[in-house]
């Protein structure tokens, strides 16, 4: 059984001139809701730093501190996003964080591995994580929900085991934090890897093949075989990446926190999901678009910043809450248009 | 046998789009009589058990049952007047048990009531019996094999109390000994005064078993007739028996040296059997064969679908192994496959993208996207196959069926195939379409290439074929030369001694 | 035998589990600390019967955990504002069952992926929990606490109360007509149409199910504890989601039983004690149930593909 595409923006789907097909296209949506919600904030925002100082939503520091806070997140969704286009899910993101975060702490303290070695092993970790799932769903095809649910578990609990629950690993030397708290160039230093990562996953989604083979067996697997596609090959890809981006979003998390603890990037996975689905990708695969689920972390990320900005928030101190629920219900609006404007859409083909 | 008609269809027609399915069927069945109901493949047998089932409304036309009209039908509803129908591929619940699947048919759809387990058991048995199945009434319907299956269909059919039981081609996948105890049951319908609608290509079951035979020929009823008044000669004649009234684009090119070689190639693990035939280049090969006959699990093999496990392949004089659909388009195996929807085209990407599909290697060489490169090939297929659209970025699902089965077609193209393998290439697709089709296969078999076609239209492979091989059982069982008769094909598709020609 | 071999199999595992612990570790076999750790668990068994059911009508309910919390707050509320518990309970279960109806609307009527909408029903219910609360606990009345009664008969009356509780969902899954309509939902909708079932209907109604049990977990839950938190719950959804997978119940829909899910979720949760008996590291624990969530999907895909195999 396929049930229906959730999401109605198939490229070139809506009739008209190209401006106006533009301007109907999801993500055009989504960046229009993002500069209202900016707006918004730029207006009525106000804020304390740590030094005591009023800050608007509008300042430097303040748009630096929602980079720096919506990183690790950023990198799941981006990571997430081949996967949910080839129709698959991947809940283990999260869990692979904190494993691949206490992996990295154990390297450099208990083995003393200099770092860059050590980072690079923790890469290697997340790799072979997103090959176990990839080995489950792809070699013995079994549904990637229920494999990431066990891997989820699995994870973390090798992260828990490996630090008897209590470990907390700290102490970096400084050259290390500067990847987490650093400026670079004028930006925080993990913007930088941030904006590669996002560039790549983009370069790979729209502009190689690989990416163009994802979206095709999201949409129908059984004719990309017929279309001589290596469907295994390319499932196999996908999840061993999202692997590689969530060990890179531990490094990341553990120079931010300057720690690395066992329940490091818990409940993660499922804000990269909303984040990707808001996007516009949809959960059965073959639509959806890097540039979409940019805008979702965006959206997410500046609503939760800009919210702890507003007076009445700020009183009520129920800016990650208010955000949450504004997060839940945007997504559910943004399924049930879709849903409707499909229905319309049929029923003008059909009638 | 009574006279008067228990299921009468008058002047019914169907069209799906610009294709005329039923041009006015008329048909009559009595109770207690066996209907064999005989056609070519695409005859319009199917559409009109969808009719009858009420799968599908007619556009005009009426069914009587028992002499009163059945305005508006639907599944649920024909079901209730005692219409069932068996398919080959049976609808049922396959996590859920024989006996319960046969109550959730049988029993009142109310929810609030204990189910009586025991007595679902004894019913299923009962039921079972009664059509001579030695089934466990507590086995998972899934694993239970296609012919069992099938059984429970029938004894689901008998258990709610069917008139008229319509069986589409019940003996495809079914033994010997299977066979014949199918045909006790349809006996002892008949004896219960049950009216049997029987569909099936094999000649001698419908002479051992039928009372009554109508032949559906191009949407049309031509014939019906009385058990007494026929035999095999003239039954096969009745369906194939019209001028080839489409004019075919005659062939230009001569054969040239043999570009595709069949020695016992087959896939032992997929169940084929070993064949053997050579395609030269610029030759179309015509691959005929009743459904089932095992055309296109030969082409899934050929393309590296189901890799062939025994035989040789040559191509170009040259053996090859085709381990994978990568490995075929390689070696310059292209395959346009029969269910257009599900595999020939990726519906929801924009033509040029399906266009591209399978060219990966030749129009990226290096992986990266080129989009000009995609939509000049893509403008250029359009125009070459004229594909009518907009432009090539309109979602192929826009696109009318003839004009995606033409994208399929482009798709293959853009490899640059040395074999081209058409499996059904006009299927669903409407007059005009089929015959510029018919004229691209021309084209490409004049560029070179080596055309196998698979159809179950026969005009089609008569009039496109240089040669003819017949399917029958997974062997090639005769090759026969342009020029053969409708005849000669259907008696040696139907396992027929074939006059004139040595098999 | 056969058709039940997926739940044999993990009573299988269960049994073999206790043998050893009967053999190496007889002190895990001392009556309270066994009671306390099957009370404990109580509520997450009837969430995980819930969840499975909703799985075998080939839906998913992530936002249990959520519900869960919402209901355990709200009964919590009312009880410290001296409601007594003969009307929480009701009220419990009421709300449970509407939020229920909110996911089973979007799902059923609305034809949303139940995956996505129950995912944004965690997050939204989740925050909007903290938003009224800021975390605050709520502190029960006395009486509340076992029902009234001593810890021991409070313990019994809740496991008891959960095991007649799964035994009358089993019932009803098993022999009503009602409940065989799950299944058939499940393993094909469109066949289940042309059968007279209404699938919509189906699903909604197991999605109200699914809440008015989630409802009555939380009150399970409220009345161990002298305070709620009202971050109980959390990740509760994965929890039940894999007790009904170890369980036998299958992604696929169609297929799986509540009493699997009972011997899938004992397993999981003898795990931790176990362990301390045997004295391994506790903290393998979620390593150990991922495990287990892994072969027995392994398990269900080999035996998918033997019978496709057939």
């Amino acid at each position: 059984m396929r049930a229906e595409p959730a999401h109605p923006p198939a490229p070139g789907a809506a009739a008209g001139p190209s401006w106006r097909r533009w301007l109907l296209r999801y993500e055009v949506l989504l960046l229009l809701v993002l500069v209202v919600e900016w707006l918004l904030f730029y207006h009525f925002g106000t804020s304390v730093n740590r030094r005591g100082v009023t800050v608007g939503f509008g300042t430097l520091d303040r748009q630096f501190d929602i980079l720096r806070h919506s990183c690790e997140i950023g990198l799941l969704a981006l990571a997430l996003t081949p996967v949910i286009l080839t129709g698959g899910i991947d809940l283990s993101v999260g869990s692979l964080l904190g494993l691949c975060a206490v992996v990295f702490g154990g390297l450099t303290h208990a083995l003393g591995l200099p770092l860059p070695v050590a980072a690079a092993l923790t890469l290697v970790v997340g790799a072979v994580a997103g090959g176990l799932n990839a080995g489950l769903i792809c070699q013995l095809r079994l549904p990637p929900l229920i494999v990431t649910l066990g891997t989820y578990s699995l994870f973390r609990g090798l992260a828990e085991a490996f630090t008897r629950g209590s470990v907390t690993y700290s102490d970096f030397p400084a050259g290390f934090l500067v990847l987490g708290q650093g400026r670079w160039g004028g930006l925080p230093v993990q913007a930088w890897l941030f904006l590669a990562v996002a560039v790549s996953v983009w370069i790979w989604i729209h502009r190689t093949v690989a990416g163009r083979a994802c979206r095709v067996i999201g949409f129908a697997p059984e004719g990309a075989r017929f279309a001589g596609i290596g469907v295994r090959g390319q499932l196999t890809a996908a999840y061993v990446a999202a692997g590689v981006i969530a060990a890179l979003a531990a490094l990341i998390y553990t120079s931010r926190l300057g720690q690395a603890k066992a329940d490091a990037g818990l409940g993660y996975e499922l804000f990269a999901i909303t984040a990707v689905v808001l996007g516009g990708t949809s959960i059965f695969g073959g639509r959806g678009t890097v540039t979409g689920t940019l805008l979702g972390v965006a959206a997410i990320a500046v609503l939760k910043n800009g919210l702890a900005t507003l007076p009445v928030v700020m009183r009520l101190n129920a800016a990650e809450e208010l955000a949450g629920l504004l997060t839940g219900a945007l997504l559910l609006a943004a399924l049930a248009a879709g849903k409707l404007a499909e229905r319309l859409r049929l029923s003008s083909v059909t009638g | 046998m009574s006279e008067r008609p228990l299921l009468a269809f008058r002047r019914i027609t169907k069209s799906f789009g610009a294709v005329r399915a039923l041009r006015g069927v008329d048909l009559e069945v009595r109770a207690g009589e066996v209907h064999a109901l005989l056609g070519e493949n695409g005859a319009g047998k199917s559409t009109l058990i969808k009719v009858a089932t009420g799968a599908h409304a007619p556009d005009s036309g009426v069914i009587e049952l028992a002499g009163e009209t059945l305005e508006r039908l639907d599944p649920a509803l024909a079901r209730r007047r005692g219409i069932a129908c068996i398919y080959q591929q049976p609808a049922l619940f396959p996590e859920l048990s024989v006996a319960e699947n046969l109550a959730l048919r049988l029993e009142p759809a109310a929810g609030w009531r204990r189910v009586a387990w025991a007595e679902r058991h004894r019913v299923a048995l009962a039921l079972l019996a009664r059509i001579g199945a030695e089934i466990d009434p507590g086995r998972e319907v899934g694993t239970l094999s296609m012919p069992e299956q099938q059984l429970v269909e029938i004894a689901s059919a008998i258990g709610a109390g069917a008139r008229v039981v319509i069986m589409d081609e019940p003996t495809a996948s079914l033994t010997r000994r299977e066979q014949e105890r199918l045909f006790g049951i349809v006996n002892a319908l008949r004896r219960e005064g049950v009216a049997v609608i029987y569909i099936s290509h094999r000649l001698e079951e419908i002479l051992a078993l039928a009372d009554r035979v109508t032949v559906l020929r191009d949407g049309q009823s031509v014939a019906s007739r009385l058990r007494a008044e026929v035999d095999e000669a003239t039954l096969i004649r009745l369906m194939v028996g019209r001028d080839v009234a489409q004019l075919y684009p005659p062939s230009e090119s001569a054969p040239g040296a043999v570009r595709l070689a069949l020695r016992g190639l087959c896939c032992r693990s997929a169940g084929g059997r070993p064949v053997s035939f050579e395609v030269r280049a610029g030759e179309v090969y015509g691959l005929a064969g009743l459904v089932g006959a095992g055309r296109t699990e030969l082409a899934r093999t050929l393309f590296g679908l189901t890799p062939a496990d025994a035989g040789e392949l040559w191509i170009d004089g040259e053996r090859v192994t085709i381990g994978s659909p990568q490995a075929a388009i390689a070696h310059g195996i292209a395959y346009v496959p029969e269910d257009r929807r599900r595999h020939g085209v990726v519906l929801e990407l924009p033509i040029e993208q399906n266009v591209s599909l399978a060219a990966w290697r030749r129009l990226f060489p290096l992986g990266w996207l080129r989009r000009d490169r995609e939509r000049s090939e893509a403008r250029e297929f359009v125009r070459a196959l004229a594909i009518r659209t907009p432009d090539t970025e309109t979602a192929t699902a826009n696109l009318s069926g003839g004009n995606q089965q033409k994208v399929a077609l482009a798709r293959w193209l853009a490899t640059r195939p040395r074999v081209l393998l058409l499996d059904e290439p006009t299927q669903g697709v409407d007059v005009g379409a089929k015959s510029e089709i018919h004229r691209l296969v021309r084209r490409f078999a004049a560029e070179g290439m080596a055309v196998v076609l698979i159809s179950s239209d026969l005009p089609e492979i008569l009039g496109m074929s240089d040669r003819i091989g017949v399917m029958r059982g997974g062997e090639l069982a005769a090759e026969l030369p342009g020029g053969a008769g409708a005849t000669q094909v259907m008696s040696a598709a139907l396992g027929q001694p074939v006059e004139g020609t040595a098999a | 035998m056969n058709r039940w071999i997926r739940e044999w199999s993990v009573v299988g595992v269960l049994a073999l589990l206790l043998a050893y612990l009967a053999w190496r570790a007889p002190a895990f076999f001392q009556l309270q600390p066994l009671l306390s750790l099957l009370a404990r668990e109580a509520p997450s068994l009837v969430v995980a019967c819930g969840v499975a059911m909703v799985i075998i009508v080939r839906q998913i309910d992530i936002s249990v955990g959520s519900q869960f919390s919402v209901c355990s707050v709200i009964a919590g509320l009312l009880a410290a504002a001296g409601w007594p518990l003969a009307a929480v309970v009701p009220v419990a279960v009421l709300i449970g069952g509407s939020l229920g109806l909110v996911n089973g609307l979007l799902v059923a009527w609305l034809g949303l992926p139940s995956i996505v909408v129950t995912l944004a029903t965690l997050v939204a219910l989740r925050q909007c929990l903290n938003l009224v609360r800021q975390g605050e606990f709520v502190n029960l009345p006395e009486r509340i606490q076992w029902l009234g009664l001593s810890q021991s008969q409070g313990q019994w009356l809740l496991v008891g109360g959960a095991v007649g509780l799964v035994a009358v969902l089993a019932w009803g899954l098993r022999h009503l007509a009602a409940g065989r309509w799950l299944y058939a939902v499940g393993s094909d909708a469109e066949a289940a149409r042309l059968a007279g079932i209404r699938p919509r209907a189906v699903t909604l109604g197991t999605f109200v199910l699914m809440g008015a049990l989630t409802g009555i977990a939380a009150m399970m839950n409220v009345v161990q504890s002298p305070q709620v938190q009202p971050l109980t719950g959390s990740g509760l959804e994965l929890k039940a989601i894999a007790a009904a997978v170890v369980g036998g119940v299958a992604i696929s829909g169609g297929r799986g039983t509540v009493w699997g899910v009972l011997a899938g979720l004992l397993l999981l949760a003898c795990i931790s004690p176990a362990m301390v008996h045997l004295h391994i590291d506790a903290y393998w624990e979620k390593a150990i149930q991922g495990l287990i969530i892994l072969a027995a999907v392994m398990v269900e895909g080999l035996r998918r593909r033997r019978n496709h195999a057939r």
